[in-house]
Formats: structure tokens, sequence, C-alpha cells
């Protein structure tokens, strides 16, 4: 089961011309509201395919977040500086998933360069949240999360660094996954904050999620970060020890009601639950957006219009040219972490913030060794509020900074993490998630499993359209 | 009177086939933007991998240069914006760099001299930028591939003494096999940074020259420059730290920028690279790719053979001349001639392009036996020459072409025959004497003979020919 289709009936989408040209009919139609994608184009797609190594993946199709590379396909990463930008190569993950034989259908819509919590600051549109389209569908990877909410496709691929794949798929209602940094090749990630983020996984389904993590991971020789891991754990027999924070604050009561109930179903489960404290959680926001920014203030630094993407069309010398295109090609938000980043990394100022953020970040990763010395994972929510409103009644890009402590651990000790929905509250989906330790995902999906038993899955609001379908 | 303090800042690329961090060929001169590919045009989503040759020859060039090799090395990221620089940061080392506290020695005019290596690091070269009638192009072949930094303490006290050290390091960088040295190419650049004080007063305000394209400019440049500052100095004037360039045509410094416009590289961890720990395996692979440096050559060539400097020196700056002339005289040949035909003779083959050293047509074995005959008087030097040309075009051995060929000592027969009549008429008296039965006579028109040819007459055929126009017959 997929959670919406089965394999058998998501095959049949992409299995012949005909029905690939129903299935483009079919999206453009569900898009239009919620305008998860940027592109859609089946049948481009469906020519990308490299073979057909997997009898899971095979024939099945994915959306793609514009900031990964398929190659033929555009490659904005929701900002206007790339908006011409057509990708002349395919990411690591995405070969892989080529290879299996899964068929892309098109580039999700996200916040520039990865940077928001919304879906908002997009240079492009604004996607909705399938579940009440007032709302954000979260971000930064809000487009994939709506495609697979809406029914569009059964996963996407996405990118977390510092929560922007549980975020989404807590607000839409379905699993997120935030690989083990150096499992999944970031090879074809435009790079937003290196030693932060990976490429994940959103999916409404957690046997597929599990079948697209098998896929993905593994070396890459294009990425020397990436290692053959051993898994840590395998499916498990015995009680396991989940660790909860024992003064966990600022989480609206919907949510607080999601976190409650998990722990009952642990209970239920017969799971150890151990109290714990993190001492460095207070300070991950400061360290991660001191670490974020000055590494968006190098790896951001190739847009210039000189090779690709946008030129601005003044006729001034190139130090101005690349100047006036920066400047009209990157929204404020950008512009704000460029800046900060640069100003951290400035010399002599480097022990007092950069320098400063690194060890908080080792004091993060030592908490964290402890913890799994005693603990076999850790549950927390993904995010203190459910989807909140698009626009002005929503929260302000500050706000979301403060509210992403609960998702920036785990990119900072480059740990496993996985996003489920834990129940609706008010009408809308909540997200919890349980961390790792390193190379735990095995373990992480397994038991997910089980507590999708007592906790079922929501149903989602599917869009793909039925009368179309009615034709077959 | 002031003291001077010069420093050495040494670019060099290394010969490995791919770039540094993809595998785009790296090459010379090749149609502009044609060895490119997304990683070194700095696209959005790649990521660099690390050549792992570029790493051997960069851990290869430490040994040689005696540097304390780095245990845990990583790389960082130097970050400024400049159009021929893809991803507007470099990718090199600053925090961890391949190794340190390192010395190499070479002659300088008045001996021996050490000069101290600061440290030695990998990074990525630039493209390259022109500029004309109104445009800026931009190529970039060159973008991405492996450079290594050598910077010096500032150890030299003249121009003179960087230039002859920077033709010993060109030398030992070939002769390790890590870069071709060629500094018109660019393929080794060279920066400086040069200080003069006061005597005693320590380091002054240091200035880097930039824009030096051959050891040649790199003195002309330092001695402008030292002139220049201990003026300044003498007339009681500020020097200003800053960067200039060198003017050839002018034959001067201009100022470039200023301490106050100098870039904040923002230097931090490349977190798209891990840190490399060299293995022991790794550590004895590089240590066998060790050999002799030139300036071991050199010292050994002087002692054991008491070659002169010059030939010496000439011997050792080059390994494949270096190894022939070892390898000649391990098979027989005295090393005195061998050095001085291969400075010689050979050299001139290979000015015209009909030998080399390194591929080799004339081999070790074949020119030592011609040397032998030589030495033992069976044919003259102008026949050696001759046969020594016919060995290197076609690589036959000296004996079968003395036996197949006829080698006259570049004169024919009948040249021969023709000088031998004129030197008869000329001195009749003599040539009655010898028909007369006095045979030591027949020595003086030999003489003659060779000293008309300049020794390259051969005897044998000579001594026949004149007997033969005598009308003497010998075996009567």
């Amino acid at each position: 089961m997929t959670g919406i289709r089965e394999l058998s009936q998501w095959r049949s989408l992409t299995r012949d011309g005909d029905s690939r040209a129903r299935y483009q009919r079919m999206l453009q139609r569900a898009d239009r509201d919620i305008a998860s994608m940027l592109e859609i184009d089946v049948e481009k797609g469906f020519s990308s395919v490299l073979g057909q190594n997997s009898p899971h993946l095979q024939g099945i199709p994915f959306s793609v977040k514009d900031n990964i590379a398929l190659s033929g396909f555009s490659f904005t990463c929701g900002s206007k500086i790339l908006e011409p930008l057509v990708s002349p190569y395919h990411a690591g993950a995405v070969q892989k998933l080529l290879s299996a034989g899964a068929v892309p259908v098109g580039k999700a819509n996200m916040d520039e360069f990865g940077m928001g919590s919304s879906t908002e600051n997009s240079a492009f549109t604004v996607t909705r949240n399938p579940w009440d389209l007032d709302r954000v569908p979260g971000g930064s990877s809000g487009g994939s999360a709506a495609s697979v909410a809406a029914g569009l496709v059964p996963f996407s691929l996405g990118s977390d660094t510092g929560g922007s794949v549980r975020q989404p798929a807590a607000f839409c209602g379905i699993y997120g996954c935030k690989p083990t940094y150096g499992r999944v090749s970031r090879y074809g990630l435009a790079a937003y904050a290196s030693s932060l983020e990976t490429i994940g996984i959103l999916s409404a389904d957690i046997s597929m999620m599990e079948q697209v993590f098998h896929c993905i991971s593994g070396t890459d020789e294009r990425d020397q970060t990436t290692w053959e891991a051993v898994p840590a754990y395998q499916d498990e027999q015995g009680s396991p020890t989940a660790a909860v924070i024992s003064d966990l604050e600022g989480m609206d009561p919907e949510i607080r009601r999601g976190y409650e109930r998990t722990l009952e179903a642990m209970k239920s489960l017969g799971w150890k639950i151990t109290e714990v404290s993190l001492k460095s959680l207070k300070y991950a926001m400061p360290a991660f957006y001191t670490i974020a920014c000055a590494e968006a203030s190098s790896n951001l630094a190739r847009y210039t219009g000189i090779r690709y993407g946008m030129r601005h069309s003044t006729s001034a010398a190139q130090e101005e040219m690349v100047r006036m295109t920066r400047e009209e090609g990157f929204s404020a938000e950008v512009k704000l972490r460029v800046l900060l980043g640069t100003y951290v990394l400035r010399s002599g100022f480097q022990d007092q913030y950069y320098l400063k953020a690194q060890k908080i970040r080792t004091r993060m990763k030592q908490e964290f060794d402890m913890m799994f010395s005693q603990a076999d994972v850790l549950l927390m929510p993904v995010y203190p509020v459910q989807a909140f409103k698009a626009g002005d009644e929503g929260m302000t890009p500050m706000q979301q900074k403060v509210a992403d402590r609960y998702t920036l651990p785990a990119n900072l000790a480059g740990l496993p993490a996985v996003s489920f929905p834990a129940g609706i509250e008010s009408g809308l989906p909540v997200g919890m998630q349980l961390l790792g330790p390193s190379c735990s995902e095995e373990r992480l999906f397994s038991l997910i499993r089980k507590l999708s038993e007592v906790i079922p899955p929501p149903e989602l609001p599917v869009r793909l359209g039925a009368e179309e379908e009615a034709d077959d | 009177m002031t003291d001077v303090f010069i420093g050495l800042e040494i670019h060099i690329q290394l010969l490995t086939r791919s770039k540094v961090f993809c595998s785009c060929p790296s090459g010379f001169g090749e149609e502009p933007n044609l060895h490119v590919c997304p990683v070194c045009l700095g696209y959005p989503g790649v990521l660099p991998a690390l050549n792992r040759r570029a790493l051997e020859f960069a851990y290869l060039t430490g040994l040689a240069l005696k540097c304390t090799m780095a245990k845990r090395i990583h790389f960082d990221r130097k970050n400024y914006f400049y159009p021929d620089m893809a991803k507007n940061y470099q990718i090199s080392q600053f925090h961890a760099p391949v190794g340190v506290h390192g010395n190499m020695d070479f002659d300088a005019e008045d001996g021996r001299k050490t000069i101290r290596i600061h440290d030695i690091h990998l990074e990525e070269d630039a493209g390259k930028m022109i500029h004309g009638s109104g445009k800026s192009l931009l190529d970039y072949n060159r973008a991405g591939s492996s450079l290594l930094e050598i910077v010096t303490e500032p150890d030299f006290r003249s121009g003179r003494e960087a230039e002859l050290f920077l033709q010993e390091f060109r030398s030992l960088v070939r002769t390790v096999g890590v870069c071709d040295g060629n500094m018109e190419e660019g393929s080794l650049r060279c920066d400086a940074n040069v200080s003069v004080n006061k005597p005693g007063k320590g380091l002054g305000t240091k200035v880097e020259i930039k824009n030096l394209n051959s050891s040649r400019f790199v003195r002309k440049a330092l001695e402008y420059e030292i002139r220049r500052q201990s003026r300044l100095l003498r007339t009681g004037r500020a020097i200003i730290q800053e960067t200039r360039l060198w003017d050839e045509k002018r034959t001067r410094t201009e100022p470039m920028r200023s301490k106050e416009e100098a870039l904040d590289y923002r230097y931090f961890p490349e977190p798209d690279l891990p840190p490399f720990c060299p293995d022991e395996q790794f550590i004895t692979k590089v240590a066998d790719m060790l050999t002799e440096l030139p300036i071991s050559r050199y010292d050994r060539y002087r002692e054991t053979w008491e070659l002169n400097e010059e030939t010496a020196r000439y011997l050792a700056e080059d390994v494949s001349r270096a190894e022939f002339f070892e390898q000649s005289v391990e098979q027989g040949a005295d090393a005195k001639l061998a050095a001085s035909w291969i400075k010689g003779e050979l050299t001139k083959l290979q000015a015209k392009g009909e030998f080399s050293f390194s591929r080799r047509t004339v081999d070790p074995q074949g020119f030592s036996s011609l040397l032998r005959l030589t030495d033992a008087g069976e044919i003259t030097a102008q026949q050696a020459k001759e046969v020594l040309q016919v060995m290197a075009e076609t690589g036959g051995d000296p004996q079968t072409i003395i036996k197949e060929r006829v080698i006259t000592g570049g004169l024919d027969e009948q040249q021969l025959r023709d000088l031998a009549s004129a030197v008869i008429s000329q001195y009749p008296d003599t040539s009655a004497q010898i028909q007369g039965g006095n045979m030591k006579a027949l020595g003086f028109l030999m003489g003659s003979i060779m000293k008309e040819t300049g020794g390259a007459a051969d005897p044998k055929a000579s001594r026949r020919i004149l007997l033969e126009l005598l009308g003497i017959d010998l075996t009567k």
C-alpha cells in the first residue's frame, strides 16, 4: 500500500504514452490550486529513466525539489537568479532512482535556496497546503510535501538543512526522512549550508520511504563526504527505550496533545520511556544560523550571472553587473543570510561567532552520544505549531527561525530523524519525529511502522482527479 | 647600508592528468572552454572530489623540500570575487597544509645556502581572463587545475639569490616529476615579497610583487624594488605596505593595491571535503617516488668524477641527462669524456631534434662503446661525431655502423685524394725523401693533411692514399 494508491495503480499512470499524457493533464489540473510544482513534464521525465533495477520503484512517479539536479529540467532553487537555468546533469540520488526505473514528473516549489519554512519565499509562486488552502505547506520543501499530500506523486525528494523535509511533512500529514549526514550523496543538491544539509525523502507511505532510502543511500565518488554505512540496527525484536526531553517548552496545545498521544502509543507497545535533558538545545538556533549563514555566504557567491542563470541587463562593467544581478536576483531573506554569514566570517571575529557556534555543535554531538548510549531513540515534536496561515496572519521570519529549535539538532549533529503523522488536531495534522544514533534509519522506519499501527496515518486530501481516472 | 629580506611564493601546476577536483583533463593551449564540466564551472549542486594523484604529488614535493608532513590535512575556502574563479571561492589550505618547516639548498654566488620553507599547500587554479577592445573574455580550461603553493621564509638577500634559487627549484620539481617547470606557459609562477631596513633592525615594511613571468624578471623586479625602497629609507620617507606589479616594458614596479584595499578572505574549513590522513601505504608509495635531487647529484659528480662546476651542474639539473650520463659511466665510458660529449655533441643533436635524453635512440651502452673506440684512437673525433649522428638516426650500434658504412671523417675518397696530391706537390723534397725510403718523412705529409682538415681526415685512409700516389707499395 502507498497510503493512497496501490503500487500497480501508480505504475499504470506512467505505463504508456496515453497514460502519461492523461497523467500530465491530471497533474496540471490537480496542482492548479496548490501550486506545488514549478515544472510538470511526465513524458520528459519518462525519457530520463536510465534502467529498471528495482521491482519496487520501477515505473513509480516522483517529484524533485527544485534545488536538486534533474537533467533537462528547471534548476531554479526557487530563485529568480537561476530562473533560466536548465540542469545539465543529474544529482547522485536522482541518478540512482532513474536507474531503478522511477519516473520523475516535475520539479517542486521551495523557499528560495531552502531559506524559509513556508514556501512563501519562492521567487515564483506561493504553494498552498492541500489540507487548507489558506495555510502554508511548510518549507522549505513545501512543494514536495504538498505534491505528496495531494496525491500527485507517492514520494518526493526534498532537502533538509534545518528541518526542511520534516517540518513540511508534518504540516501536510506525511512522513519525512532526514538521513544521517553522509549516507545519501549531496552531489547535485544546490548547496545552502553544506555541512548541515542532506537530501531527504517525503512520502505518505513508510514502506515506500524505506524503498527509496534503500535506493538512494550509499557512497558516491562525486561526494567524498559519503561513506559506506553499516546500518546500526536491523528490525527490532525487543522493547526499545525512547528518550524524551524533560523540560520541553513552547508547544501549542494541539502539538502537546499529539506528543502525549505518541507517548501513550509507545507505552502501549511496551516501550521504555526515559527522561533526559539536552542542555545545548537552547543554543541550537543561534549556532545553526551562524554556521548556516556562514556557509551560505560562500555557497551563494557563485551566482553572478556570468556563466549561467539570470544576468542583469546593464551594460556596466563586470563588477557592477555582478552587483546588480545579485541585487535583483536574490530576495531580502537571502541577502540577509549572506550578509550575516559574511559578517560572522570576518577575520578577527571568527572566535566570537563561527568558532563559538562550532563549539556548541561539538557539545551537542557529545550530548547526543551520551543520550544514545542509554536510549535507542529520542522523541520530539517537529515544530511547536501546526501549519500556519499564509501571508501576514502567519509567522514572521524571526518567529519561524525560533520555531526551528526541534528540527535543528539532527542537522547540527548529523543524525537521522524521521517525522511522522501523530493524529489530527483542529482539522490539521500534527507531526512528531524520532531521532536516532548515526545510521539508525532502518530502526527508525521499523519503530515508526509499529507506531502507525496504534496511530494510523491520516486520510490525505487527495486532489489528483477522480473523473479522469474514470476513463480507465 | 640596508638589510634586505626577500621571500618567495611559488605556484606550481602539478602534472596530474585530470584537474584537482573533477575529471576534466588539465592541459595547456587548448581551444578555450573545451576542458570544462559542471564541477569546474561551479554549477549549483556540484561537489569537489579530490584527485588522489595531486595529493601524492603534494606530499612528494613536501618530502623533497624536507617538510614536516601533516598527519592530517584539510582544505579551507578562500573567499573572494573574481570572474575567472567559478565559485568565487578558491579551495585551498590555510589551517592544516600538506607540509610545514621545510628547507632547500641551492648555490648562491657566495656559496651554498639553505632557504627555509614556511609551508606548502594544495589548491585549485583559477581560469584566465583576457581583456581586449572593450570586452573581457573568460577561459575556464585552467580553472580547477591542481596547484601547489610553496611559501619560503624571507631568507634571500638579493634578486640574484632569488633567481638562482628559482633555477634550482625548477630543476628540483622537474627531477621529482611533479611539474614541467615552464614559467613562460605559467606552470611555474612566482610572486616575491621584499622589505629593506636599517642594518640590525629586522624586517621592514613588506611589499609584494606580482606578474613575474621568468626567473630573470624576478631578479630585475627585486633589484628595482630594493633600490626604490632603499632610496625611500635613506631619504626618511615611508615605505607603504602594498602589492605592486612588475612592468617589464618600463622595467619598474607599479602600485596595484595598498594594505587598506587588501581582501579579507574569510577562510573557513571546506565542508565538502573530508580531512585526509595519509596511511602507511600512502607514505611508502610517496617515499618510493622520490628520486635523488639535482643538488645532491651535483655534489656527487664533483666529488666522484671531479667534474668542473659548470659541467656537473649541467648534467645534474636534468634528470634524464643525468641518468644517461651515469648509465654511460656504468657501461665503462670515461666520466669526463662522457660528460664532455653529452654537453657537446648529444646536446647539439637534441637541439636539432634528432635525439632526446628521455626518449633515446642512442643508448648509454652504444654511446660508451663509441667513446671507447675514440679513446683507443681507432676512429677520430670527427668520425665519432658522424657515427653518433647515424646512431641517433638509426639506433644502430657503433661497431656495425663503422663496418657497414664508409666513415671518412667528413671527407670522401676523392676529396682526400685531391688533398694528398696537393700536399705532395707542395712539398716535392719531402715526397722525394719518402720515395727514397725515408718513411719517417711520411709523418710530415700526414701532419699537413691533418692540419688542412682540422684533424678530420681518417689517418688510415690518408696514409693509404699518400703511399699510393707516391707509388710505394709496402706489401712488396
